[in-house]
């Protein structure tokens, strides 16, 4: 079956068809990995003891995104010896489905963080986020010390959990009523260390697992 | 995975290496008409550039059709196909158990001679100390320093002076690891007022036989007497049931230069050893705590 070459020196004459056809083949490795990922992504329901966040943490959240902490610190414990060992269990989908944008990835300039809530104190986190080559003098973290300066925004954070439970997280009306209460007074600095402390530090690794995707 | 998305990948897959290798087979078996001249007639930057025919190179038709041989073998053997699981019936999560078990023989065999032995034990054995050197590095390492020297900044203990906040025996230490410690000292500024907290930080460093202003320590002794010497006890020796320090031995927490000590009267210090109960084995916390019973030898060795 001799195909005649007239075919191929369409396409090989026409780069716009050739752009076409190249596309359409390419799209279909997307189509097969991305789309059922994509897709159940949504249907993922939280592991027992996963909450949403409290109104602090949300905000330390926030921070932590602001900073950009996800640069150098991943939230994703894989299922590889020399991390579980070091980090703890591994990490699954439905410990993060609170986690907009989530923090998965293997970037690792700084530890994983996925199971880092209580592993240092409350005081450690504070000099370290500060200044961070004082209690680690070899560390390459940069310092934060404007963290410490700003101050969270009751109704800031009220908003943000209306948007969340609009895009589906259960917070009641009680949550979101407290929300000034217990973010008065406190700092960003505050915010991100409950943030930190709390990573992980809720999770039933062995419930989460029997319910993993 | 579902049964549709399991079908859609599994269409994809087939339809994508379809598509490719039909491609192949047919690109093989093609005519190019030519020219005279032994070009194809396509022609660049005015004929200047002029395109010929030449075989594929063989070693080049072998590496394409071995992509497709491995490509199929791997779609057999491991899961990617659609729901399909695989001959080999392998997953992440099993190669991580093996891997584990694997190295907790491992682990197993070093730590099993160590059960029966004390703390003070292993501390005297350079090869078991080093397993908890280890795990001191991974863990403890960034409050009390590589060096296990202590974090003043933090109020870290220095681990290698001998000197214990809450005892140094080995009960004692593993409690410490095990269930973590919460070392309290309450604000003391508004009681004392400015003054008094001069004249007790005097007291304290005089205690250490550091020099102070002596009508500072006569008054600031009086003032320890009524509202320190409960914890610290009446000579300032400390209590090591409450973790309270030993103030006459010019070892220092959180530093001691005169206005850090002033610092602790007048502010308090809250020092935090978290729990290494949950993270940690009992062997692991033992080496651990051998590691750093065999760091106060070598300092006072040397």
């Amino acid at each position: 079956m001799a195909l005649p070459y007239k075919h191929f020196e369409a396409i090989e004459k026409h780069a716009g068809l050739l752009a076409v056809l190249i596309a359409v083949m390419v799209s279909l490795g997307g189509l097969a990995e991305i789309t059922p990922l994509f897709i159940k992504a949504h249907t993922v329901e939280a592991a027992p003891g996963i909450e949403p966040y409290d109104a602090l943490r949300l905000a330390g959240k926030d921070v932590y995104v602001r900073e950009g902490c996800h640069v150098c610190h991943s939230q994703m414990i894989r299922t590889l010896r020399f991390e579980t060992q070091r980090y703890g269990d591994y990490s699954v989908a439905s410990e993060s489905v609170y986690d907009r944008p989530f923090q998965w990835g293997s970037k690792r300039t700084g530890p994983d963080l996925a199971r880092v809530g209580g592993k240092y104190s409350d005081e450690w986190q504070r000099l370290h986020l500060l200044k961070p080559q004082q209690v680690v003098p070899e560390s390459n973290m940069p310092a934060y010390p404007w963290l410490q300066d700003e101050v969270i925004d009751g109704e800031d954070i009220q908003a943000r959990m209306r948007a969340l439970r609009f895009l589906g997280d259960p917070y009641t009306d009680q949550d979101i009523e407290g929300a000034p209460a217990a973010v008065a007074d406190k700092t960003e600095l505050d915010a991100l260390i409950a943030y930190l402390q709390g990573l992980g530090a809720k999770n039933v690794p062995a419930a989460a697992k029997e319910g993993a995707p | 995975m579902s049964g549709f998305w399991s079908g859609w990948v599994k269409f994809l897959v087939v339809l994508n290496l379809g598509i490719t290798f039909l491609l192949f087979i047919l690109a093989l078996r093609i005519k190019i008409p030519t020219r005279a001249d032994g070009t194809t007639g396509h022609v660049w930057a005015h004929g200047v550039l002029r395109e010929g025919v030449r075989k594929l190179p063989r070693w080049w038709i072998v590496f394409s059709a071995l992509t497709f041989v491995v490509g199929v073998a791997y779609l057999a053997l491991y899961p990617g196909f659609g729901g399909f699981k695989g001959l080999l019936d392998w997953t992440s999560t099993q190669e991580l158990e093996r891997d584990a078990d694997a190295n907790d023989a491992r682990f197993q065999a070093a730590i099993e001679p160590l059960r029966p032995l004390s703390i003070e034990q292993i501390a005297a054995d350079p090869r078991s100390a080093a397993i908890g050197h280890r795990l001191y590095l991974d863990n403890c390492a960034a409050c009390h320093g590589s060096e296990a020297r202590g974090n003043q900044a933090l109020g870290a203990p220095d681990l290698a002076d001998r000197d214990w906040l809450y005892g140094g025996d080995s009960a004692a230490l593993l409690a410490s690891i095990s269930d973590g410690r919460n070392g309290v000292m309450p604000p003391w500024g508004s009681a004392l007022g400015r003054d008094g907290v001069n004249e007790v930080a005097s007291y304290v460093l005089s205690l250490s036989g550091v020099d102070a202003p002596q009508d500072w320590v006569a008054a600031g002794k009086l003032r320890f007497e009524m509202m320190c010497a409960s914890c610290h006890g009446a000579d300032g020796r400390g209590n090591p049931a409450l973790g309270a320090p030993n103030l006459t031995d010019n070892v220092w927490l959180y530093g001691g230069d005169f206005s850090s000590v002033a610092a602790s009267i007048r502010e308090g210090r809250s020092g935090v050893m978290p729990a290494w109960r949950s993270r940690l084995s009992e062997d692991e916390m033992r080496a651990i705590a051998a590691w750093v019973v065999a760091q106060g030898h070598h300092a006072a060795g040397s």
